[in-house]
């Protein structure tokens, strides 16, 4: 069974019948999976812009990373699950769309990017983060985040026009 | 006679070269979708984050005063960008959202978020004193209500 078999069954398999065909079920999830870019990729943008010193200035990049964990996280986990819900009902179509393999592409160098920083930065964050100025890495982590969820966000808005 | 001056302008903008240029390519409305989507995000961040804040949900180890002028900034890019965006689909599809009952819906919430956000919600969070955690929850609560007002009635017009 291939890759694009097995994204076939997923898309005529009921669930994903169901969510295709009903006449709200699509496009409730989808807003669920856009609005949920607040909690999730906004919370992210700012910790990136804080980490790269162009916000939020008035706190330490640990304290902020800390306090708003819960709250990223339970966007992210919003954004997973309305995102396979999605994928669920249109699975073959996002096999064959360019734009849905640049996204995921994108995403999991996002991931690689996470916990590069989680390994190398994060564990020696008390001793930088009293400086103003986090160390040049760890900046070039917080470009590269904000860059990838722009291309995550621009990319995934692709793959819904590549398919009307 | 408002209303008369309401559909001339919504026939001037769609009649516009502008409405013409966006209309004539097939990837200029997703090119200036995507960007709406991006300041989107950065201004429903920044909504979320100063709002937790006020109803003492999250990042209270800092101030009130200092989250909502850190985040203040980019809540502004944020604002510039899906409006200068968000002018341009309207202007390429206005006779579309003249007939588009969420479209209406949407400016009302935007409206009133907009007045809310930069008169009393920004006089409760400039302040150096927390307000009472009863209108602090109050206030943050009508903020997102009127901003992911905005939100759920924008998606709603390409829906109708």
């Amino acid at each position: 069974m291939s890759l694009f078999d097995i994204c076939q069954a997923l898309q005529n398999s009921a669930v994903g019948t169901s969510i295709r065909e009903s006449l709200w079920t699509f496009p409730i999830i989808e807003t669920i999976h856009i609005l949920a870019l607040a909690l999730s990729v906004g919370m992210i943008i700012m910790l990136d812009l804080r980490l790269i010193g162009a916000g939020m200035r008035h706190a330490p990049a640990g304290q902020i990373m800390g306090q708003l964990k819960k709250w990223y996280v339970i966007g992210f986990g919003t954004m997973v699950a309305s995102g396979v819900l999605l994928f669920w009902s249109e699975a073959a179509k996002c096999y064959r769309s360019n734009s849905f393999r640049i996204k995921l592409l994108l995403l999991l160098l996002v991931a690689l990017n996470a916990v590069f920083f989680e390994i190398v930065y994060k564990p020696r964050m008390e001793q930088w983060d009293a400086g103003q100025n986090p160390p040049a890495g760890a900046k070039l982590c917080g470009w590269c985040s904000m860059v990838l969820w722009i291309g995550v966000i621009g990319f995934g808005r692709w793959t819904a026009y590549g398919m009307k | 006679m408002i209303a008369l001056a309401v559909l001339r302008f919504f026939h001037w903008a769609d009649d516009s070269a502008v409405a013409a240029a966006i209309r004539g390519s097939t990837w200029v409305f997703a090119f200036i979708e995507v960007f709406h989507l991006l300041g989107l995000t950065l201004l429903l961040g920044t909504v979320v984050l100063v709002d937790l804040r006020l109803c003492g949900y999250g990042l209270r180890r800092q101030s009130l005063a200092a989250v909502a002028s850190d985040a203040l900034p980019w809540m502004l890019v944020g604002m510039a960008v899906t409006m200068g965006s968000g002018s341009l689909l309207f202007v390429s599809e206005a006779m579309k959202c003249y007939g588009s009952p969420p479209f209406f819906v949407k400016m009302g919430f935007l409206f009133t978020a907009l007045v809310f956000t930069f008169t009393l919600h920004r006089k409760l969070t400039k302040r150096d004193a927390p307000p009472p955690p009863v209108w602090g929850k109050v206030a943050a609560g009508l903020s997102l209500f009127l901003w992911f007002g905005v939100g759920l009635a924008g998606r709603a017009i390409a829906f109708y």
